[in-house]
């Protein structure tokens, strides 16, 4: 089973101000709302973190969030609700720790983002744990529900 | 005795240092300081950002003090003194830009300043806003999304990407002030069509703040790597060239990165002051030099920011 985090709740629910503004930006905000992730996927193997209704993303939350997430592993993280505005700030971040992470396109598609070493890597990972296969279409998707 | 500090009767980034120098002079030995804007023509956000900077120097309130180390200005709490500028509508442009609803904490103003409220139109994209916690970035970063992204879009031309990225890098910049300085400071946006030098129109971000500066928040994890070259310069240099943050976490030091990645991608332009140096990223259609040294000193660090409209675009 995947576990769903909803990144804009969990701001909302852990920042001060957070009901008012739906922006991950400064780090103490990004350390406040990885940790709360980190706390609810405690037992996954897998964690959609959904980042829908997610205005800016700086650079500094990219890493305290997602940078940090996929470093720690806690479980393999697939990020969805992912922007243009949202990639802008991610990718030269993974990119720049050599990390990649995996993105859920809104047909279940899934596909890369950070750095190409890492990103082959972690496919290959995930089709071998037969967490993820090849869709007839070409591209990969999650098995699980 | 009260020392007097000239305000430049055009007070932006290449008066700036004009500006230090009076105010270094005048707050070496203590007294009470006389800010003299009274001539005053116009002021860019830098130079509105770099005046309260001063005022809280001036108090002795700032973490830094003159040339970021501590101490400077008068020592006391009494508040320096601002002449406030004579031409109508030089007071209303400062009002409107929200300096003077700043100021009154810091200075006692002498003249006849408007009651109006700092208000987010025209070129006023954000007025003077301070800068003293996390939650304040978060503030500057919704306001400036709502009010600026349509008007950036459409009337400067710039790529939605653009102003995207904006907001990111008007966080970063706010940040180094929550991260760094040990002190609160403040940011301003505005508009403008550049006529004369650029023949296009530019926002410009201004952030300022009377903190500890570069140098004293770089110095322990990176002086004796410089060993005899350490200062202000290489400071600047280590953080904005060469991504080095004070913390030993790898993944710090990405606001000033990432803001570097926007300004190359837009052809923008940073510039940053801190202590006694100036650096700066130069595009090509400006004339900057890259780094200054043995400028006058000047308490915390101050940012500029400047997006061009994409040439492409140019009406």
């Amino acid at each position: 089973m995947i576990q769903h985090i909803d990144v804009h709740a969990v701001l909302q629910e852990s920042v001060p101000g957070g009901g008012v503004y739906g922006d991950l930006v400064t780090r103490p905000t990004g350390r406040v709302v990885r940790e709360q992730i980190e706390r609810a996927i405690a037992t996954a193997a897998v964690a959609r973190v959904d980042f829908t209704g997610v205005g800016c993303i700086d650079y500094s939350c990219a890493d305290e969030i997602v940078a940090k997430l996929l470093r720690e592993r806690p479980a393999v993280l697939v990020l969805s609700g992912i922007s243009d505005a949202h990639r802008e700030a991610i990718e030269p971040v993974l990119a720049g720790h050599g990390l990649a992470a995996l993105i859920e396109g809104p047909g279940g598609a899934l596909e890369t983002l950070g750095a190409p070493e890492a990103a082959a890597v972690l496919l290959e990972e995930l089709v071998a744990r037969r967490l993820a296969a090849r869709t007839p279409g070409g591209t990969f998707a999650l098995t699980l529900a | 005795m009260t020392r007097l500090v000239d305000v430049p009767a055009q007070f932006d980034d290449r008066s700036f240092d004009q500006f230090a120098g009076a105010f270094a002079e005048a707050a070496k030995d203590g007294g009470r300081l006389l800010f003299d804007a009274h001539a005053a023509e116009w002021a860019s956000p830098y130079g509105l950002v770099g005046l309260l900077v001063a005022g809280q120097a001036g108090r002795g309130g700032g973490g830094g003090g003159v040339g970021g180390g501590g101490g400077g200005g008068s020592t006391g709490t009494e508040k320096p003194l601002l002449t406030a500028p004579t031409q109508a509508e030089v007071l209303t442009y400062w009002a409107r830009a929200g300096f003077f609803r700043e100021a009154a904490d810091l200075f006692e103003v002498h003249g006849r300043v408007p009651k109006l409220k700092a208000q987010d139109e025209s070129d006023v994209l954000l007025p003077v806003t301070p800068v003293r916690a996390a939650e304040d970035v978060h503030a500057v970063v919704s306001k400036i999304q709502q009010r600026a992204s349509a008007i950036l879009a459409s009337e400067l031309g710039l790529d939605p990407k653009a102003t995207m990225g904006f907001a990111m890098a008007l966080s970063e910049a706010c940040q180094n002030i929550v991260e760094h300085a040990g002190t609160g400071g403040w940011v301003a946006v505005q508009r403008y069509h550049w006529r004369q030098k650029l023949g296009r129109r530019v926002v410009v971000i201004a952030v300022a703040d009377a903190g500890v500066g570069f140098r004293h928040s770089l110095e322990p994890t990176q002086s004796k790597r410089f060993g005899a070259r350490w200062g202000d310069a290489a400071a600047l240099e280590a953080a904005l060239i060469q991504g080095v943050s004070r913390f030993r976490d790898p993944g710090r030091g990405q606001g000033l990165a990432g803001i570097r990645r926007y300004l190359a991608r837009w052809d923008g332009k940073i510039a940053i002051r801190s202590g006694t140096a100036r650096i700066a990223i130069v595009p090509k259609w400006d004339d900057d030099v890259p780094l200054k040294d043995g400028l006058p000193p000047f308490p915390g660090a101050q940012v500029l920011i400047i997006i061009p409209e994409p040439e492409s675009t140019r009406r």
